[in-house]
């Protein structure tokens, strides 16, 4: 599928025909005059800010007048959010960009984004909120396809109130970013890690593993020629299993251990996390840099990035 | 002594939690710091050399008395010759954090479990495993990894029946009520034990967490008092004889040294600045120059960069370098009137002097060190000053919340951004 800019007829169209309000999701339009919109206007950046709008009437006006190149909502609440004042509380966001991923199935350029990547930002996206529903038990888990990837927005009132450094931990918690004290426990982080670990373990090759400190090539290509059985062994956190690979020693594995973890740590923008402040692309408009629109998802296991084309460049490419 | 929880009584609470309502009440009936008993002093300044068996309180009202005064005495001490934050308040609640601990094992050594139980039930909400509505089963290895974990935490390696039962996880606490200590990383989430938004806890676990709160909780009164300090002018003396012996018995560190001068290692941060300082560094229109330039930047320019203890009255006693003034701080504060709108100076060129004048270096635009007291050295205006005299500089974030001072907003994020492992050495 060819992603390509959006030009502002087609922008004009869009938000003329097809963009429609009821497509905005409830937790956005129940909480609408409390947050802060942001728009790009034309291409330049979202310098349009401190927008508040009282109905979604509003929100409708100017969106059908202005067609923005970009819009975006506040995962924070405000008193007052025209003046971005009287913070009351914000969403729990992930972001997973497809184009950032630090391991992506396909061989898309850098900043690019395909099928098969955005497909990958999908079930990590899945794999966080299980880790969020899960072991830290939040519900009100929705899932956004912005364009490039996916937002994983919680509103679970227990963590709507947390500030910078507790989030900063949910991202580490959720994406596997810190090696456990003790890796072999049947539940907890330990099973998270295990499981995330072996998720990126899967999709290295020999190549990027040399990178690792401390681990000789040797056995770099005993754990690739046996990659399945070293993958079960990571899974199942069976270390007599792990330290059965010869030369893999207790420092060895610690250095592996660490680098999956750093490699982990990539697959979530932690910036993101913590800003309790962020504008995010509101579900319903559009992503002119890639002509898709962004888009609450139901059911994110039988997501079809079809769901997310705007008539426009459906016709687009009947003209073809 | 009132009712009491099975051994102990209720007002033995008041020295696990110095926050507790029995607490505040033995404190209201305190008398004033210059009448205070010397044996209250001498605790209040020995707590910090406390070793275990000190630490232990006998039940009787007069000592679960003085074990409360002395621990407000030792806070407001340490609060008037340091700011928050510091090394010596870290210290401090470090110390505080150690002290409750070791209460609460020596309570559960004396058959006291429960009333440690009742205790950390007012501030956690926990469950026992053990016949509670809990639906979670822990694999049975896990519980012995997790035991085993915990007791070499403590370097215990042979498995005692007495010892056993502080190192079984048999308590559980929803992981959100543990956010206090998340945020002052006082835990990390990949170290606990969760299912199911659970946090299996060992009785261990629960007395470090508990201790850890307070822990908290006493940085944060000793900031309260603090910001009440910087407002009300000098601390009382006697306090500040109080908080001198206190710091001269804490372990010396880079930061601790003769008339506190640790100026030479601290630079200024202003991406920690709270709002309204961000806001007058960038200019402001006329009406509203004058105090966001010479009141309210100068003051906490000064005060940021030089982080005087409350005793400080002059530049001079804390600073030997005008550089510091000169170079750093200044410049800073003259571009900010450059940016106004007009220029402050273009207009009121006698201002540059009255900024030096409001450091305390009387009118000069030739700052020296021995010039320092000539005029008084101003502090930074609370908030609830700055709201009243220049409400367009007040734009707050959520972190004002936490503070009535922007120089605490300053201190704690500062500490805040070291704790994540991300601050540069200050």
């Amino acid at each position: 599928m060819m992603m390509r800019e959006a030009t502002p007829e087609e922008r004009r169209i869009f938000y003329k025909e097809e963009w429609n309000k009821r497509e905005i999701p409830d937790f956005i339009l129940h909480s609408l005059s409390l947050r802060e919109f942001g728009f790009d206007l034309d291409g330049t950046g979202p310098s349009h800010r401190y927008n508040q709008f009282i109905t979604v009437e509003q929100l409708e006006n100017f969106m059908r007048n202005r067609a923005p190149y970009s819009a975006f909502a506040s995962v924070a609440l405000y008193e007052r959010p025209s003046a971005r004042e009287g913070w009351l509380k914000s969403e729990l966001v992930l972001d997973i960009d497809a184009k950032d991923l630090p391991i992506r199935s396909c061989s898309c350029p850098p900043g690019k984004v395909c099928e098969r990547c955005i497909d990958d930002a999908r079930k990590v996206a899945m794999e966080f909120a299980e880790t969020l529903s899960g072991d830290l038990d939040l519900h009100n888990i929705h899932f956004v396809y912005s364009g490039r990837g996916f937002h994983v927005r919680v509103t679970d009132e227990s963590v709507m109130g947390l500030e910078q450094n507790e989030r900063g931990q949910i991202v580490e918690y959720v994406t596997g970013g810190v090696v456990p004290t003790d890796i072999t426990m049947a539940l907890g982080y330990s099973k998270v890690f295990r499981e995330r670990a072996a998720r990126t373990f899967n999709a290295l090759n020999e190549e990027r593993l040399l990178g690792i400190r401390g681990l000789r090539k040797t056995v770099i290509q005993r754990l690739m020629c046996e990659k399945e059985r070293a993958l079960k062994a990571i899974r199942d956190g069976k270390l007599d299993e792990i330290f059965s690979f010869e030369g893999m020693s207790q420092k060895t594995f610690c250095s592996l251990l660490g680098f999956l973890a750093r490699i982990n740590s990539g697959f979530a923008d932690g910036k993101v996390t913590i800003d309790t402040k962020r504008i995010l692309r509101l579900p319903s408009s559009l992503h002119s840099g890639v002509s898709m629109k962004c888009t609450l998802v139901r059911d994110i296991e039988h997501f079809k990035l079809e769901s997310a084309v705007p008539k426009f460049v459906r016709e687009r490419n009947d003209e073809k | 002594m009132g009712a009491g929880l099975g051994l102990f009584p209720l007002e033995y609470l008041a020295v696990l939690d110095p926050f507790s309502d029995e607490a505040k009440s033995l404190v209201k009936s305190s008398p004033p710091v210059d009448a205070m008993p010397l044996e209250i002093i001498d605790q209040a300044i020995n707590r910090v050399k406390w070793s275990t068996r000190e630490m232990v309180v006998p039940q009787n009202s007069k000592a679960i008395r003085d074990d409360v005064l002395s621990f407000y005495l030792m806070c407001q001490g340490v609060a008037s010759v340091s700011y928050p934050y510091s090394r010596e308040v870290r210290l401090i609640s470090d110390m505080t954090r150690d002290t409750i601990r070791y209460r609460m094992y020596d309570l559960f050594k004396r058959g006291g479990e429960d009333f440690c139980v009742r205790t950390v039930q007012r501030s956690i909400k926990l469950v026992k495993l053990d016949g509670s509505d809990l639906d979670i089963k822990i694999p049975t290895e896990d519980i012995r990894k997790l035991r085993d974990q915990e007791m070499e935490k403590d370097g215990v390696d042979i498995v005692d029946d007495h010892v056993l039962p502080q190192y079984m996880p048999r308590y559980a606490v929803r992981w959100v009520d543990l956010s206090p200590l998340l945020r002052h990383r006082r835990t990390e989430l990949t170290k606990l034990y969760l299912v199911q938004g659970w946090a299996m806890l060992t009785l261990r676990d629960l007395w470090d967490f508990y201790a850890n709160l307070i822990g908290v909780k006493t940085e944060d009164y000793i900031q309260s008092v603090y910001e009440r300090m910087l407002d009300s002018g000098s601390p009382p003396k006697s306090l500040v004889e109080i908080g001198k012996r206190i710091s001269a018995l804490l372990p010396k560190g880079p930061e601790l040294g003769e008339k506190f001068i640790r100026v030479s290692s601290r630079r200024l941060r202003p991406e920690f600045f709270p709002p309204c300082i961000s806001k007058a560094l960038n200019g402001v229109g006329a009406g509203l120059r004058n105090y966001a330039i010479t009141m309210l930047l100068t003051s906490f320019l000064t005060y940021a960069r030089i982080a005087p203890p409350s005793t400080a009255t002059r530049i001079g006693d804390v600073v030997d370098d005008i550089s510091v003034v000169r170079d750093e701080i200044a410049p800073l504060i003259f571009e900010a009137a450059e940016r106004c709108n007009p220029p402050l100076f273009r207009d009121q060129p006698q201002e540059k002097a009255s900024i030096f004048y409001h450091m305390g270096f009387g009118m000069t635009i030739e700052p020296k060190i021995s010039d320092s007291g000539k005029s008084k050295w101003y502090r930074p205006p609370n908030c609830t000053k700055i709201q009243m005299s220049a409400p367009q500089l007040c734009n707050p974030d959520e972190f004002c919340r936490k503070i009535k001072n922007p120089l605490t907003y300053y201190f704690r994020k500062i500490s805040e951004h070291a704790k994540t492992g991300k601050g540069e050495k200050t």
